[in-house]
């Protein structure tokens, strides 16, 4: 037994000064993780470490957005946003010039771009799938990750809207795809899939971008009324900008709670916590967790029509939908690993919201919908021999596999390796229990996703039906700029989020904690408790 | 009017509000152990409450002794009878339409099976605590996929000697096809057989196992029951994760063999995921049907509540959508990409005759069940989930009849029988289905109705659906 | 009717700047309105007895407020379901048609009769009603979002940037980890003494009188 006293060792745990599973003198889980790794099917493993209150929830939550900003944060910040200011100068490089300067050809049309706008596209659904279907299958431990998934959505839809908005050259004829009839009285033709994109996209866009709101309502409310209470009891602070060597810059004048109390205000619509309201607030949140849910599908499901409505090889098969939307998952699901799992570290206290448990539950889903997209590949490559059409083969072959033949087929197998046989280590439960291994796998699973957008779309048009329109693609520095800065306005806003917003759906955090039940019929049991026992 | 008195002192004590960091004192010393196992002593004690509790006693959760056993052998011998007719039928009418039937009547009940089987495993994997009180009828449907696999055998062994029935790509009409020339490495009978023996070895020992050396998942529940050893829940889990794995390698390639195949020109990549879709939406109708009967002769009572009916219903809702999204794609795609080998497919079922059949399956399996099941009320009635289930199942047989009908009497020339057919259909479904019935009754009073010593399933008799 | 009538004015005069209100029931000493009283607990089960407590001795116009939504709070507060589904569910078939209404106009109607001449494109006719089906779901989708969030916030007369609660220190506490229920002055069962009494009695930590401000 430590012999600090447990008060000491819960102070600094709050503080963000140690991290740990439990109290000295309780730690009971030795060997098992943070203690989360239940493996007892008789015992439910907890969803909040370390004993929470509802008081120190709402302090460890708020204070991310409250606290000054850490260095890490501003290391991380300033690169992003300079590369997103970058993306955006190659934006606006690609208007005034045409594009022209992008590396897409007569044969290859679609290229970088629109593989940039699946990948992104893709990111954003674990955000919906994580809010709406684990909602609906009663997954309580979704609260951990709901809201920085959902966050991730919005940011991932922005990035995916400009590739499409950007590509069709003369921006300013963007109009064309609403219905406004024109000069010559012609409608939008409504039979063209890029026309559902239109419609799809901009749907998910806004159904996403209301789902989260609606989540962070309360969450905003609460940081309105801690803001509110610190001014009105004079424990406000002044801005405080950290700097290097743990000192601080004080601004004395400038008191970020008005501000806060302000702009969260006027943003939580002057939630009042009012049950009445939670009534009918739960209601209208199932409802779009419900309809949320066929969107997503419907969503990815348009994007691959894209594609699959074509007759072209490689393109039209009708397993599209579901492996288009098993690989946005997959991708989305690698992403929210991918970023949370650094956060984690970085982050004091999160590690007793975002348990080992939750890592591993989102290494499952990794692993299932890794193989759903295994799945879909295996069956495209069996039809494609079945359907006995040789254009389709030779798309495979020629095209894809074969590196005697395939000038592409180093991304054909980058994208097997990395999704198909990178996160088949999570079958060893060792591993996918390891956030360093979970994080790695994620990142190739992040890669392989953009690549397989990549192979499907360049490999099957760069060579075509006759020898004579072969050709190749390769991409431009404005291209790849273009996408790393995609990669930074994703960043940027994400950063910003998590230093101003509620990083945890405190709300619904505070549901799913065992002092939240109205009707806990059962006392001293000691060691029943928490266990199926305690339902009588 | 009335004027009230208004105290001094305004509010309670004095609210402390802080930044994070600020430090609460420690909550007491909590009373739950988080401790990763139960000791074996707090278990028994569980297991006790369980054997005690009054929704659990034996004229809840067991049907009486030699329940069901009227009835199960009247199914029997309507189906026995059902299926002598089918043959003389076959004899007397038209052996490929014989066999049309027969094999509908077979696909929907390894339909169900297979479904069912699907969603005990997935639940393993899930750890939804709810599902403990449905999870046996599920079990019991699963754990008789040998019915129809070897109701199958006869198909398979009819096809292979004769050459080809409703698998015409075993004969030599179509010798010399560029295009099956092509497939014979997977269209040939012996690779044929050998699949079909290996689907049926993963599927019955995923679901029952090998007597005394491999435990199937349904097997594991039922000697929970008597052991009531906690362990084995994690055991099934286990198992699920590799068990899907094979299910999802076996179930498209077997439709694959005996749905696709029959048009050997025909090829959909969805066409695993479209049968794989209708199947689990037959086995949470044919489940919702079995509760709903064993709560109307008042069992499970208080056990399978209205909670439990609500997220079923979900559950229906959502693969009949499921089945809606897969179909219409595969449809959409097919129909938008207008290239012959497979619009043939639609183009031969949305036209002419079988075009108000079509219509039929759009409204009856997917608009109505969508407006029907969409409501609480629905979803949360016993008749109500019931009478959907038997909608559904019926709607699932149709789909089947879509599937596999038209491809009776394609040869050019050849004039269906028109209405006078039905009949033969009618005989050689309800033969295989009331064969099958009378196989589940006698499975489903062979045993406890639930999972009577789950770890869960204390928790899924309180389970309750707020909002 | 006509006292209903006059209610909802008043219920609108409320929430409106402006507007007349209704005449308050109860005034403190120096004139000003009492909107209620407001009693804090700080466990789960405490305030759900003390609401089924509150709901027992035949309150309406009362409400609790807490952190998270408590599960079953309606039957505690004796409450009926929301609407709020069939609201949504409308919007969304008007979302449909009015889908399948825009593309059948523009792509099939208005070019067999209007000026707009009629163009097939890979041999899909102009009314093939397959090609509608992905918008038509998707403005569904749109509309029933809007209803959902917009509809909530409708029927729970939101926003709302203030209200007579805000001025206590102790409610503001309710988006931390506090419970209060606070009874109005306009329930017809309210009486200041037995209300404080009442909520004491139901295990109360603090009582506090909430007045507003104008």
């Amino acid at each position: 037994m430590s012999s600090i006293h447990p008060d000491q060792v819960t102070a600094e745990r709050l503080a963000g000064l140690r991290s740990g599973a439990n109290v000295p003198g309780a730690d009971v889980n030795t060997g098992l993780g943070d203690g989360t790794l239940v493996e007892d099917p008789a015992v439910e493993s907890p969803l909040v470490l370390g004993r929470r209150s509802f008081k120190d929830v709402t302090n460890i939550v708020c204070g991310y957005a409250e606290n000054p900003a850490p260095l890490w944060w501003w290391l991380a910040f300033i690169p992003a946003a300079s590369i997103a200011g970058l993306g955006t100068l190659m934006i606006l490089y690609l208007i005034v010039t045409g594009v022209g300067v992008w590396g897409l050809n007569n044969q290859v049309d679609w290229a970088w771009d629109i593989t940039n706008f699946v990948f992104w596209i893709g990111i954003g659904h674990a955000g919906t799938l994580i809010s709406a279907i684990l909602c609906l299958l009663k997954q309580k431990w979704r609260t951990a990750v709901n809201r920085s998934a959902e966050a991730m959505t919005i940011f991932a839809v922005v990035c995916a809207g400009i590739f499409p908005g950007i590509h069709v050259g003369r921006v300013w004829f963007a109009w064309f795809l609403f219905p406004i009839p024109n000069y010559n009285w012609i409608w939008p033709n409504f039979r063209s899939p890029l026309l559902w994109d239109v419609f799809a996209v901009s749907t998910y866009a806004t159904v996403s971008l209301l789902f989260w709101y609606m989540g962070m309502i309360p969450d905003l409310a609460t940081l309105r009324d801690r803001a509110d209470l610190r001014l009105r009891q004079g424990t406000s602070k002044p801005l405080a900008l950290a700097m290097p060597g743990g000192k601080a810059l004080v601004f004395p004048l400038v008191k970020p709670d008005m501000i806060r109390a302000y702009v969260y205000g006027l943003l939580s619509l002057g939630w009042r916590f009012s049950s009445r309201h939670w009534h009918r607030y739960e209601a209208a949140y199932l409802i779009l967790a419900g309809i949320s849910t066929p969107l997503v599908l419907s969503v990815h499901s348009i994007v691959s029509f894209d594609f699959a409505t074509s007759v072209l090889p490689g393109w039209h098969t009708t397993i599209f939908p579901p492996y288009f939307v098993a690989g946005a998952v997959f991708g989305g699901f690698a992403m929210v690993l991918f970023l949370l799992i650094p956060l984690r570290e970085l982050l004091p206290n999160f590690k007793d919201l975002l348990t080992l448990r939750h890592l591993e539950n989102m290494a499952k889903i990794l692993l299932l919908t890794g193989m759903m997209v295994g799945f879909a590949y295996a069956t495209e490559f069996f039809i494609a021999w079945y359907g006995a059409n040789e254009f389709e083969w030779a798309v495979f072959i020629n095209n894809r596999v074969n590196p005697a033949e395939a000038p592409y087929a180093w991304a054909y197998w980058t994208m097997i390796f990395c999704n198909v046989i990178s996160p088949q280590v999570f079958w060893v439960r060792a591993l996918r229990q390891n956030p360093a291994v979970i994080w790695v796998v994620a990142g190739f699973v992040t890669v392989g996703m953009w690549f397989e957008r990549f192979v499907i779309i360049v490999t099957s048009l760069h060579r075509a039906w006759l020898p004579g329109e072969w050709g190749m693609f390769w991409p431009t520095w404005v291209d790849i700029l273009t996408f790393v800065g995609s990669c930074g306005i994703f960043m940027t806003l994400f950063l910003l989020f998590v230093k101003f917003l509620p990083t945890f759906a405190l709300a619904e955090l505070k549901a799913v904690m065992p002092q939240a039940d109205p009707h806990p019929d059962h006392h001293d049991e000691g060691e029943t408790k928490r266990n199926p026992g305690e339902a009588f | 009017m009335t004027h009230v008195h208004v105290h001094e002192e305004h509010g309670g004590p004095r609210i402390e509000s802080g930044y994070s960091g600020v430090v609460t004192p420690p909550p007491p010393a909590a009373d739950h152990g988080e401790g990763p196992v139960m000791t074996d002593a707090a278990y028994q004690k569980y297991l006790d409450k369980l054997a005690a509790h009054p929704l659990l006693r034996d004229d809840n959760v067991r049907l009486a002794e030699g329940a069901g056993k009227g009835i199960g052998a009247v199914l029997m011998g309507v189906g026995l009878i059902g299926l002598a007719l089918t043959v003389l039928l076959a004899f007397v009418f038209n052996t490929t339409h014989a066999l049309a039937a027969y094999e509908v009547g077979v696909f929907t009940v390894l339909a169900c099976c297979l479904g069912a089987l699907f969603l005990v495993m997935l639940l393993n994997m899930l750890n939804a605590y709810w599902t403990a009180t449905i999870r046996r009828q599920l079990e019991n449907i699963a754990s008789l996929v040998w019915v129809p696999w070897l109701l199958l055998l006869p198909v398979a062994v009819i096809e292979v000697v004769s050459g080809g029935v409703l698998l015409r790509w075993m004969g030599d009409e179509y010798a010399g096809n560029v295009l099956l020339e092509h497939k014979a490495a997977f269209l040939n009978w012996f690779g044929f057989l050998v699949r079909y023996a290996i689907y049926g070895v993963i599927w019955i020992v995923l679901a029952n196992g090998v007597l005394g050396v491999i435990p199937g998942v349904c097997s594991l529940s039922r000697e929970q029951d008597i052991t009531g050893d906690r362990w084995l829940t994690r055991r099934a889990r286990r198992m699920s994760g590799f068990g899907l794995l094979l299910f999802a390698l076996s179930v498209p390639l077997a439709s694959f063999d005996f749905l696709m195949s029959m048009d050997f020109r025909f090829f959909s990549t969805m066409w695993g995921v479209y049968i794989f879709a209708g199947a689990v939406m037959s086995a949470i109708a044919l489940t919702a049907i079995v509760l709903s009967v064993l709560r109307t002769f008042g069992r499970l009572t208080g056990v399978v509540t209205a909670e439990h009916y609500h997220d079923l219903g979900k559950l229906m809702f959502a693969f009949t959508v499921f089945w809606a999204y897969v179909a219409f794609s595969q449809y959409f795609l097919i129909w938008y990409g207008n290239i012959p080998e497979e619009t043939n497919y639609f183009l031969h079922r949305t036209t002419g005759d079988w075009q108000p059949l079509a219509t039929i399956i759009v409204i009856g399996h997917f608009i109505v069940p969508f407006f029907l099941l969409i409501t609480r009320k629905t979803k949360r009635n016993t008749l109500g989930l019931g009478l959907m289930g038997a909608f559904l199942l019926v709607m699932q047989i149709l789909d089947l009849v879509f599937i596999i009908r038209p491809m009776v009497y394609v040869e050019p020339g050849v004039e269906g029988p028109g209405y006078v057919g039905w009949a033969l259909d009618a005989v050689g479904v309800i033969g295989v289905l009331a064969l099958f019935g009378g196989a589940l009754i006698a499975k489903i009073a062979s045993g406890p109705l639930i999972p009577l010593r789950d770890p869960r399933l204390a928790k899924a008799l309180k389970h309750k659906n707020y909002v | 009717m006509a006292s209903r009538l006059s209610e909802m004015k008043g219920m609108i005069g409320d929430y409106l700047p402006g507007l007349p209100r209704s005449a308050p029931r109860f005034v403190t000493e120096d004139g000003t309105r009492v909107f209620g009283v407001i009693a804090t607990f700080s466990t789960t089960p405490a305030v759900v007895h003390a609401a089924e407590l509150v709901r027992d001795a035949g309150y309406r116009k009362w409400d609790l407020n807490s952190p998270f939504p408590i599960h079953d709070i309606e039957n505690s507060m004796g409450f009926r379901k929301t609407q709020l589904p069939y609201h949504v569910f409308g919007a969304a078939m008007f979302g449909v048609l009015l889908a399948a209404a825009l593309q059948w106009f523009t792509n099939h109607f208005d070019y067999q009769t209007g000026e707009g001449f009629g163009y097939i494109v890979q041999g899909k006719p102009t009314s093939a009603w397959e090609a509608y089906v992905p918008i038509m779901f998707e403005l569904g989708v749109l509309h029933a979002a809007f209803a959902a969030l917009f509809g909530m916030l409708m029927l729970n007369g939101l926003p709302r940037w203030n209200h007579p609660l805000f001025s206590s220190e102790s409610f503001l506490r309710t988006s931390d980890d506090r419970f209060v229920i606070g009874i109005e002055a306009n329930d017809p069962s309210f009486d200041p003494e037995a209300t404080k009494r009442l909520l004491e009695e139901a295990g109360a930590e603090t009582v506090e009188l909430i007045e507003e401000d104008a």
